[in-house]
């Protein structure tokens, strides 16, 4: 499954998932975004496997934002991560 | 340019880096950002403008980027297109050798201290707003990291930090084969949303239509640019720095470990 959100004012975030079991599962987060470390990109895809396929928008953002704590970033934010999944989960705009 | 930033600039002994004539593939590139970049954080080489000249057509995929989102196998097959994966985050690059005009700066992180991450790209790339100024070319900065213009986009920045030094490289569309980069890449509809156009291909307006002047003369005035500004000499890789970045596509750059760290 697939979901992309362009952030106003930011970059492209593109999330590719499975739900397995009502869990995501296989999450890749990319994209054209600016992160440092690079480590923090796989640890940011990482923290969101498991999670409930109907965790809330508020939820993922949590989530992500937690894995992103010690990086720079430019052009991906948290909140911008998590709608890219819920388009992704749902298949459509979120 | 007021006289504190050029006073900046001038503070180092810019070294340029121009194989006119030795075009390189595009891994070679790729690992020679990675060596010059170090080379800078340890002192070992100057603070370096490179120039590019491109041996093959590629996609350059940014750091973060997944090889099929981005792009088209087939169409890179059937176009020649080598698909390789840089240090830098940021967007697809699609390359033609007589097509585009690239340049890194390999700076020590001190001429960008105190400033934002987008204060940062902008301010790399004032010297190449004036080089366009110059030929004509009314461009700006638009944040986070495109060289625009009223006809259009013309080019895109990237960076990578150390703590010691920032890679800065840039790449401009001299011209542009629309049809053939949308049949490599695949640009959709989600990226393009809030940029104000539906089309990849009418997004970009290459210095070519806008200068109306050969590519090596628009890539000569740059330097001159730079040169007058900030000072440069020239420069040359070493047999020793070619062979760490051969060492460096061999271990990294040329693996499939390292392309499809994002499949």
């Amino acid at each position: 499954m697939h979901g992309e959100y362009k952030i106003p004012g930011g970059k492209l975030v593109v999330v590719d998932l499975d739900v397995i079991d009502q869990r995501l599962a296989n999450v890749q987060v990319s994209g054209d975004f600016f992160l440092e470390p690079d480590e923090a990109l796989f640890a940011l895809s990482q923290s969101l496997e498991g999670l409930p396929a109907d965790s809330s928008e508020q939820t993922i953002t949590e989530r992500a934002a937690e894995a992103l704590a010690n990086a720079e970033t430019l052009g991906i934010t948290a909140e911008g991560v998590a709608v890219a999944v819920r388009r992704a989960i749902t298949g459509g705009a979120a | 340019m007021n006289e504190e930033i050029l006073a900046k600039w001038r503070s180092y002994d810019w070294q340029l880096l121009r194989d006119r004539d030795t075009p390189r593939s595009p891994l070679m590139h790729m690992a020679l950002d990675e060596l010059l970049m170090n080379e800078v954080s340890q002192g070992k080489r100057k603070p370096t403008l490179r120039i590019w000249e491109w041996g093959a057509n590629a996609v350059v995929l940014g750091r973060f980027q997944s090889v099929r989102n981005e792009v088209d196998p087939e169409g890179a097959k059937r176009h020649n297109v080598q698909v390789v994966r840089r240090i830098s985050g940021g967007g697809a690059m699609f390359i033609e050798p007589g097509n585009t005009i690239t340049y890194s700066l390999y700076a020590p992180i001190e001429l960008v201290a105190g400033m934002s991450a987008i204060e940062s790209y902008a301010f790399l790339d004032q010297w190449v707003l004036i080089a366009l100024e110059r030929l004509g070319v009314k461009a700006w900065y638009q944040p986070i990291n495109d060289i625009t213009s009223e006809g259009g986009k013309i080019g895109g920045a990237a960076q990578k930090r150390q703590a010691q030094s920032v890679l800065h490289h840039v790449t401009m569309s001299y011209d542009i084969n629309s049809a053939k980069m949308l049949e490599v890449l695949r640009i959709g509809r989600e990226k393009l949303s809030d940029k104000g156009t539906t089309s990849a291909a009418k997004r970009v307006d290459p210095v070519r239509r806008q200068t109306g002047l050969p590519r090596v003369e628009v890539i000569d005035h740059m330097v001159a640019t730079f040169r007058e500004l900030f000072g440069l000499q020239d420069s040359q890789l070493s047999e020793e720095e070619l062979a760490a970045a051969e060492e460096l596509i061999a271990t990294k750059f040329g693996t499939d470990e390292w392309l499809y760290a994002l499949p």
